[in-house]
């Protein structure tokens, strides 16, 4: 078969052409490249307090010494606290430099594909002091590693969210609208019940429902589960419109003459009419499940301290003091922007990509 | 015996007895009063809309603070020392610790002009006080009080025992009976029916009180005016009437970033904030913004504390809850000077047990038998129990299942996350795992007073009087809810003696002879002993008692720091506008 | 047409009763009560808890609480405020108008603005305008609403600014109207319509856009076009029209968000509308308060959703009922 008649290799030419499209796929490549890497890549455990370095702002690297090239380093921070505001400011102790070391094996064992190790792409020796490249938060945790871990559960609550609520939504949606009739009249009515409880409530209860005693995984599931749970009934209604409204175009009239069976007529001839809304509303739906993971946390049903996510990162940046006083507690929010981009003109891109009948 | 105490008010003394009778306020040098001018507007925050504008038809944090302007009580707080000082009533004797007679002040009168007496007193406590229907009525501690007027200006309480701490109990609002009747019991109603005067759609007309300011007006929601009182029965030092201010508007505000924003924006003129917050506005001020940012040592406020639960449904768990050598064991782990630094940026102290560092019935060696921040010795007596550590190290419990539990905090306080995130690293350093909890803050006494939960970090005020706090301290009290066990099973009912540990009988009886003692000496004698007790067996774990910090833009004069909220203690009518 | 309206009313009957049920259970989860934390207050003691149990029938099992709540329904008493001893239907009511403005004003500004916009990106699909205009909205999308009050707010602030929350300066709250106070508004009015309206502005925005790429590639367009007709028309009259449809299910969806979606950005920016007093009640457990604000809002949905099928069914004849 002609490699140009193949529509997978046209779909890849059409997304070709999208600048937005291709940035935006490498961007997301890069990110959960970095999620799967976190622990390596963190120089310093997500958990460990240092009293001593609190709101300590980002450290910068220094690759010249005296005009000349050398290893990377960088100057321990000394804090001071001033007599009446008490706020903690840091001087750099230009008298010891501490150099980068690369590929450093220390601190707490982490996991990566079921092994334990405790190598890290690039850190300072424990002896030697600190190195915390995007600053602290209120108790001394290095920020960076936070981030880092936190994108595990970040960019990939909402991905499956989506997944999931599209699966439920698509399918009872599709399912109402086709048939019609009393299955019509129950679907609606659930989505209605689903719909017409706002979610506060809804959270408040199920916060109330999850032991606090169960592990990170667990919890992490479980947002999953109950994001998607309240997701689907929107999607799930608009579906139906559509689908309502397809039923009685030519080709599905056809295929239905055809005698063709009703799940090939959803998934073979609604469903891809379809692609273009669904694309574009699940990578809408996206930043709402990121952000709304830590609107969970509030009500301790998220990921909880000592754990990370962006959401809940961007939590501690919430506040007159952060903004004015310690604005790199804002990093999270500017990675879930990023990575809110990324989504959606990949979205965009694959969608121009997806559509067929595009001619221009 | 027979004792009389007079107290009257210096201005009084030298005026002689005059028929028309202003309090002359103390001048309060030492808090930097000065004479203020007349005039101005203040705008101040409320963090809710209040639910009623009949102080005792709810227990709301919003008409609490406006029932302070709008109203008096028969005595009230020194603003300097909290001692009590006469307000409506002009002096008192005491007879037998049993018999209060007030004489009360004359030529008071209510915002309609009506004059104010001792039957509205009598009203206010008979009809209000202690109808046990009331919302925000006091029935048992009024419980077989017999109140009589004596006269137009007189009233006599009389207690079927002696009660040590009555008198702060005549810090509550007096309400006009020619007003209330119509809801009352004497004036023909269901005693519930009380609860219903004055709801927040009432004609502003219609809340008359004595207080410095009236009601003019409500916008649902978003903001309530009031308006000078030009009869007010206090002076100032030199003489002046206050209060100064013309008018207070209180803006309904309920996210605290918003009210430091409407601050800042000069919106509000001012405001109370939290330590954690002070950093960055007392900044503001060195940098020239128009206002100041103050601190005090408070004697009112709630500071937090870890309560354990001695009744977990996790019997193990429930073992070493109820042992104290347990609970001293972690309180070696929990760092207060740390958690003072870092969370309340220095701006906080050691605590006690429901009485502030400030107050006079202080314990100062609770501190040192609280002990310090040692993690050698919290492992030395963890050891100690037998729980050793597993390979993981968390320690074990005797069957083999690690030591693990659930703090319960509230997570839309900065402050209390933090706590709760320190609390939950170093008990990890002692081989200790905590899972935290977040809840929303107004949900965590009823979590508390329930049963599923384990640990929980939580805090209740402080009073001028511990006998104030008996429910909460007294085991068996409505409030003891770390050791539900000791409850009563009716809510009239005798505490569950059987299921006191010792100590806690010990605490129980210093309580019950407290209640009776007059003598401060002695009073103060037993206090001591049960902050020792409480301190040694480390009933619940205290972390630490924040300061009062207030900011307030340069515009006003005479800021004297308050919660707002407390009957009695209400500096507002100094304040001026310059 | 009737009749399914008819059918469509009757069957909202027993869902409504479905999801009065669901609420109830939904308060009752929550640990403790409105009563409990009363007991901090030193005044309060046991006996006075158990009094207002009684009084409000909280003794009772939860069946007859709710059993008791429907009755009142059926004869038009919404219930009480535990907490403002007032009835229920009067304190919404105080609160509606600024809710129905704000909504309305959001909903319609939302619309009037994303509809274009999402037009505009479609036919320039890869110019630098669209692609500014979507970063705006996508900042909207990735943004809290809390983070998006607290920056505008700061920077108002930082600017000089005194409109930093709620919807007029304090001098102007209990003013008759006047030129001065509907500038105060307006000086006001921006930020919370725009924390509001970012996130549905930039999704609606996307749909439309999407929406309108799919219908210019139709068969029918380009056989509209391949008729002569002018191009106006043919976008107009034929590509916009059908692209609007799926967003109409959407908009039915909307009317809710007049009770829940505010709820942030009101407590935030201290406006005076039904989400803060919702949140105070459900806090609260003002059980009956928050049944009702929670019917409203079911009855809303429904109301706005059999909206959507009409409308639906009008601007797209390919839909039958039957």
């Amino acid at each position: 078969m002609d490699k140009r008649n193949n529509p997978l290799y046209l779909a890849w030419r059409r997304f070709l052409r999208s600048k937005p499209g291709i940035i935006s796929g490498i961007v997301l490549l890069v990110l959960y490249l970095v999620a799967f890497l976190a622990g390596f890549l963190a120089p310093n455990n997500l958990t460990v307090q240092h009293p001593d370095a609190i709101y300590q702002p980002p450290q910068r690297v220094y690759f010249f010494r005296d005009g000349r090239p050398v290893r990377p380093y960088v100057y321990q921070l000394k804090r001071e606290r001033d007599p009446v505001t008490f706020i903690s400011t840091y001087r750099e102790e230009r008298s010891q430099p501490t150099p980068i070391r690369f590929f450093i094996a220390q601190g707490e064992p982490y996991r990566f594909l079921g092994f334990k190790t405790n190598w890290h792409l690039f850190g300072v020796a424990e002896r030697e002091g600190y190195f915390f490249p995007l600053g602290t938060d209120q108790f001394g945790r290095c920020l960076f590693s936070r981030i880092l871990v936190g994108s595990q559960v970040s960019l990939t609550v909402g991905v499956i969210g989506v997944l999931i609520s599209f699966l439920i939504g698509i399918l009872l949606g599709g399912i109402s609208g086709y048939f019609g009739g009393w299955v019509d009249t129950l679907i609606q009515r659930i989505t209605e019940v689903l719909l017409s409880i706002p979610r506060l409530p809804i959270l408040m209860a199920l916060s109330t429902v999850i032991p606090a005693s169960w592990p990170s995984t667990y919890v992490y599931l479980g947002i999953i589960a109950v994001l998607s749970f309240i997701g689907w009934a929107g999607l799930a209604r608009v579906v139906r419109g559509q689908v309502l409204a397809l039923r009685e175009v030519d080709y599905v009239t056809a295929a239905v003459a055809q005698g063709a069976s009703n799940l090939r007529i959803i998934l073979r001839h609604i469903v891809p009419n379809l692609s273009s809304y669904l694309i574009v509303t699940a990578t809408l739906a996206l930043p709402g499940y990121i952000i709304g993971e830590s609107a969970l946390s509030f009500l301790g049903l998220g990921i909880k301290e000592p754990m990370a996510s962006w959401g809940l990162l961007l939590k501690d940046a919430q506040n007159f003091q952060s903004l004015s006083l310690y604005p790199w507690l804002l990093t999270p929010g500017i990675l879930i922007f990023i990575s809110v981009l990324a989504y959606n003109f990949f979205g965009d891109a694959l969608r121009d990509a997806a559509d067929v009948r595009s001619r221009d | 015996m027979k004792r009389h105490l007079w107290l009257l008010a210096a201005g009084l003394l030298t005026a002689g007895i005059a028929l028309a009778q202003p309090k002359t306020m103390p001048a309060y040098a030492n808090l930097g009063v000065t004479t203020g001018k007349a005039g101005g507007s203040l705008t101040l925050s409320l963090a809710s809309a209040p639910q009623t504008f009949f102080y005792y038809g709810a227990i709301d944090s919003a008409i609490q603070n406006l029932a302070n302007q709008m109203f008096d009580g028969l005595i009230e707080y020194n603003l300097a020392n909290y001692q009590i000082e006469p307000a409506l009533a002009t002096r008192w004797t005491i007879t037998d610790s049993r018999v209060y007679t007030f004489d009360l002040r004359r030529d008071v009168r209510w915002h309609d002009g009506r004059p104010f007496t001792a039957d509205d007193v009598v009203f206010t406590y008979t009809q209000i006080v202690a109808n046990p229907e009331a919302r925000g009525g006091d029935a048992a501690n009024f419980e077989g009080v017999k109140i009589e007027k004596l006269g137009d200006f007189r009233v006599r309480f009389t207690l079927p025992k002696p009660a040590p701490a009555f008198i702060h109990y005549m810090r509550l609002p007096i309400m006009p009976k020619h007003k209330l009747l119509p809801f009352s019991q004497e004036g023909g109603k269901p005693r519930a029916e009380i609860n219903t005067a004055w709801p927040t759609n009432v004609n502003p007309e219609e809340v008359v009180g004595t207080g410095p300011f009236r009601l003019r007006s409500y916008t649902a929601g978003q903001q309530i005016t009031l308006v000078k009182n030009p009869n007010y029965w206090k002076r100032d030092a030199a003489g002046n009437p206050l209060p100064y201010l013309e008018q207070l508007q209180y803006l309904i505000i309920t996210d605290s970033q918003a009210r430091v924003a409407q601050f800042l924006a000069g919106n509000i003129g001012q405001l109370n904030i939290t330590g954690a917050e002070f950093p960055d506005l007392k900044r503001r001020e060195t940098q020239g913004a128009p206002f100041r940012v103050v601190q005090f040592r408070a004697l009112f406020g709630s500071p937090p504390h870890i309560g354990f639960n001695y009744n977990a449904k996790n019997a193990e768990l429930a073992n070493l809850f109820k042992n104290s050598d347990f609970r001293r064991a972690l309180q070696f782990a929990v760092n207060r000077e740390r958690i003072i630094e870092d969370v309340y940026n220095g701006l906080a102290e050691r605590a006690s047990y429901g009485v502030a560092p400030l107050s006079e019935w202080y314990y100062p060696e609770v501190a040192r038998l609280q002990g310090r921040f040692d993690l050698a010795a919290a492992n030395a007596a963890l050891d100690r129990l037998g729980l050793r550590r597993g390979p993981d190290g968390i320690r074990r419990l005797p069957s083999g299942r690690p030591l693990e539990f659930t703090l319960t905090y509230g997570s839309n306080s900065a402050v209390f996350t933090a706590i709760a995130t320190i609390l939950q690293s170093d008990f990890q350093r002692v081989g200790v795992k905590v899972n935290l909890q977040g809840i929303l803050a107004a949900n965590l006494l009823g979590t508390g007073r329930g049963a599923d939960w384990e640990a929980i970090l939580l805090a209740l005020g402080d009073q001028p009087d511990p006998e104030l706090r008996t429910p909460i301290w007294k085991p068996g009290g409505a409030l003891y809810y770390w050791h539900q066990a000791t409850q009563p099973t009716t809510p009239t009912g005798q505490p569950q003696f059987n299921n006191f540990l010792p100590w806690e009988r010990e605490i129980y009886d210093l309580w019950e002879r407290a209640a009776s003692t007059t003598n401060f000496t002695q009073r103060k004698a037993l206090y001591d002993r049960w902050q020792a007790i409480a301190a040694r067996e480390a009933q619940v774990i205290m972390i630490a008692k924040e300061y009062a910090v207030g900011a307030v833009s340069n515009r006003y004069g005479n800021y004297i720091y308050s919660l707002g909220v407390i009957p009695g203690f209400n500096p507002m009518p100094l304040m001026f506008q310059r | 047409m009737g009749s399914y309206l008819l059918r469509r009313i009757l069957v909202a009957i027993p869902t409504l009763l479905l999801i009065s049920v669901l609420v109830f259970a939904i308060i009752q989860l929550q640990p403790g009560g409105f009563l409990e934390n009363l007991l901090e207050d030193p005044r309060v003691s046991r006996e006075t808890i158990e009094n207002i149990r009684r009084q409000y029938l909280l003794d009772q099992p939860v069946w007859v609480q709710y059993l008791h709540w429907l009755g009142g329904i059926v004869r038009g008493d919404f219930g009480y405020s535990f907490l403002n001893s007032r009835p229920v239907s009067e304190l919404i009511w105080e609160r509606m108008g600024w809710t129905v403005f704000l909504a309305a004003l959001t909903i319609l500004a939302t619309w009037v603005i994303a509809i274009p916009l999402g037009i505009y990106t479609a036919l320039n699909r890869y110019g630098p305008s669209s692609t500014a205009l979507n970063f705006v909205g996508y900042f909207g999308l990735a943004t809290p609403d809390f983070l998006v009050a607290l920056l505008l707010i700061f920077l108002v602030l930082q600017s000089g600014g005194t409109a930093v929350g709620g919807l007029f300066s304090p001098q102007y709250i209990d003013a008759p109207w006047s030129w001065a106070r509907f500038q105060d508004m307006l000086a006001h009015l921006w930020i919370p319509l725009i924390v509001i309206g970012l996130d549905g502005t930039a999704t609606i925005m996307r749909q439309m856009r999407a929406n309108l790429l799919d219908v210019l590639s139709q068969d029918y367009i380009r056989t509209a076009r391949a008729k002569g007709l002018a191009e106006r028309v043919v976008l107009w009259k034929h590509a916009v029209r059908n692209a609007i449809n799926p967003l109409i299910s959407l908009a039915g969806l909307q009317l809710p968000t007049l009770i829940s979606s505010t709820i942030i950005a009101s407590i935030v920016l201290s406006l005076p509308t039904i989400g803060p007093f919702l949140y105070d009640s459900l806090l609260n457990k003002d059980q009956y308060v928050v049944m009702a604000l929670l019917m409203l809002s079911a009855v809303l949905l429904m109301v706005g959703n059999l909206l959507a099928d009409v409308l639906l069914a009008w601007v797209d004849p390919r839909i039958r009922y039957e």
